[in-house]
């Protein structure tokens, strides 16, 4: 008899949600992970009395979270303490120009009718074409499984409605926001949350650009960091028993007759299971902790082939002043063009300038319980960073680019921020992969264009190894906290029909 | 007559790609670069 019947790789939001619905069905699951605490990419770290977000600063779609704790006997309000983020967020354009976009629909409408009138009237109907696409996907497309031919057939003939969204999946983000909005100002407000699908707005797929309409549905941000929510998932998996164990590192899956039956530790020990979910990154999982020798030739072709996300240096801030800004998020952003040209002649040239665009996250200001009194938390998530720089290394250029980062926000976004930083730290795309064994520090994992998507992404349920199933980033429905959540969802209806 | 179509199908397809602007050419070329990959990836 196996030692569990369950083993997952990795606490990740994909691997805690998984393991504590299986726990919760009677099944004997134990989690391990690698580092020192739990929730992967949505973590939380304390330096110098300053708590800051390692990753995720913000969750959007909370319902679909929801509906994994509504599984697990309860309500995501009555697990994770959560504070609404209105306005969405303040946008800085390149010229300076600032908006303010807050949560009510009318209210965003109001502020870009101000820059333009007739852009304000296509809000509408922007919002309407993206609200019917989200109530189609929702329960149609990021909580079903994805797997084969027939899934997608299955998926389009229980929600038909979803067949009129499929240009979107043709289209570019950057296409579907020009077909909405024609001033340049307002398409640059709607720019930066192309790369919450890790792609600039002329390769991500046109339905990524629902986002700067999701997003009025409720930004949250979880008090005491976005550990809450992973820490919740535990919580409640404890409750059925469920095991997590840290500082524990996974170096093989075994498998015997194409089978997963358990996995081997970095310490040598074995410890043997049923089933074997992987939380990791899939192209890692296969290739290193599993192993070529057990794939078929066409599935080692296919795996070889998924290239990893973007990645992207953060830098943690702790300050001894109340800084100026005017909510949860800022946007700082440049034209989509501009964007675009950043990836091609920067990003992919492995160039990293310090003039940059990207998200200011101003986490104090919604929890003041992160930081010492009087003092703030501001996490600046900046555009892609290549893994590694031309002529020399993350290591070497760190102190230079905090200074000059630090004093470019100063002056263009965050005034007095140079006088009042207390704790700087900044984490490359070389720590990301040290800290988290994410490689070249992917953010999302693998990439998320259409040929990475749906039946093209590593399936959940292994089409190579019998009893091994994928969660988080790597599998459908992708990177982000809630999308990883649905993974956890989609795995758990999987194993209980097939397990 | 089906070779005739196909080369029809081939010229408009060549001509509409050559009027697109860049960055849709370049959305295009991604997609199309990674076409080889789809039935492995599948088998995944
Ligand atoms: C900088 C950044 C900002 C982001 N911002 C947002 C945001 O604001 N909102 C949002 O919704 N999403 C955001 N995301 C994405 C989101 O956080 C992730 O997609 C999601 O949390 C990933 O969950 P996962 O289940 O894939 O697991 P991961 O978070 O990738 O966790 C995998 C876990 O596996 C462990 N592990 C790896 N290898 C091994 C091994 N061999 N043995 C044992 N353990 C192992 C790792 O240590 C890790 O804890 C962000 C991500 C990053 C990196």
């Amino acid at each position: 008899m196996a030692d569990y019947d369950v083993l997952i790789i990795g606490a990740g939001c994909g691997g805690l949600s998984v393991g504590s619905l299986l726990a919760k069905k009677g099944r004997k699951v134990l989690i391990i992970e690698q580092s020192d605490r739990i929730g992967g990419c949505c973590s939380t770290f304390e330096k110098d009395g300053f708590l800051f977000d390692l990753g995720a600063s913000l969750i959007e779609d909370a319902e679909v979270i929801n509906w994994a704790f509504e599984r697990l006997g309860t309500t995501l309000w009555k697990e994770v303490d959560l504070v609404a983020c209105d306005p969405v967020y303040t946008v800085i354009l390149k010229d300076g120009t600032k908006i303010k976009y807050p949560i009510s629909s009318e209210g965003t409408a109001q502020a870009i009718s101000k820059i333009s009138p007739e852009d304000g009237k296509r809000w509408f109907e922007y919002a309407k074409h993206m609200q019917g696409f989200l109530d189609a996907a929702f329960k149609g497309f990021f909580t079903a499984p994805v797997n084969t031919v027939a899934d997608m057939v299955k998926m389009f003939a229980r929600t038909p409605a979803l067949l009129k969204y499929g240009p979107m999946f043709a289209a570019s983000y950057q296409d579907v926001i020009e077909k909405y909005f024609k001033d340049e100002r307002i398409r640059e407000s709607l720019s930066y949350q192309t790369f919450y699908g890790g792609l600039p707005p002329e390769l991500c797929p046109g339905y990524i650009a629902m986002i700067p309409w999701s997003e009025h549905d409720g930004i949250h941000y979880s008090k005491g960091g976005m550990i809450g929510i992973p820490e919740a998932f535990m919580r409640c998996g404890k409750k059925f028993g469920m095991e997590v164990k840290l500082n524990t590192l996974v170096k093989k899956v075994i498998i015997k007759d194409k089978k997963a039956v358990g996995v081997a530790l970095s310490d040598g020990t074995e410890i043997t299971s049923d089933l074997v979910i992987s939380d990791i990154n899939a192209k890692k999982l296969y290739l290193d902790l599993i192993g070529e020798e057990h794939l078929p030739r066409l599935a080692l072709i296919g795996v070889k082939s998924y290239e990893y996300s973007m990645a992207t240096p953060m830098f943690y801030l702790g300050v001894d002043y109340e800084p100026p800004l005017e909510g949860h998020h800022t946007l700082m952003t440049v034209p989509m063009e501009e964007m675009s040209d950043y990836w091609w002649n920067q990003y992919k040239k492995n160039q990293y300038p310090h003039e940059q665009f990207g998200i200011i996250s101003w986490t104090s200001g919604s929890d003041p319980s992160l930081a010492p009194k009087g003092s703030h938390v501001i996490i600046l998530t900046l555009a892609p960073g290549p893994y590694k720089l031309n002529g020399t290394t993350w290591d070497k250029e760190k102190p230079v680019l905090m200074e000059r980062i630090i004093e470019y926000m100063s002056k263009k976004y965050i005034p007095g921020l140079a006088d009042h930083v207390k704790v700087a730290m900044l984490s490359t795309p070389v720590d990301f992969e040290k800290r988290l064994l994410s490689p070249e520090g992917a953010i999302y994992a693998l990439r998320q264009d259409v040929p990475h998507t749906t039946i093209f992404r590593p399936a959940a349920k292994s089409k190579s190894i019998k009893g091994l199933y994928l969660v988080g980033a790597s599998t459908h429905p992708g990177g982000g906290v809630p999308t990883t959540i649905a993974s956890g969802m989609i795995a758990e209806d999987l194993i209980e029909k097939y397990e | 007559m089906k070779s005739i179509l196909a080369i029809i199908i081939l010229l408009a397809g060549f001509l509409g790609f050559k009027n697109l602007r860049d960055s849709k050419k370049r959305f295009f070329k991604e997609l199309l670069r990674q076409v080889p990959y789809l039935i492995p990836r599948y088998f995944v």
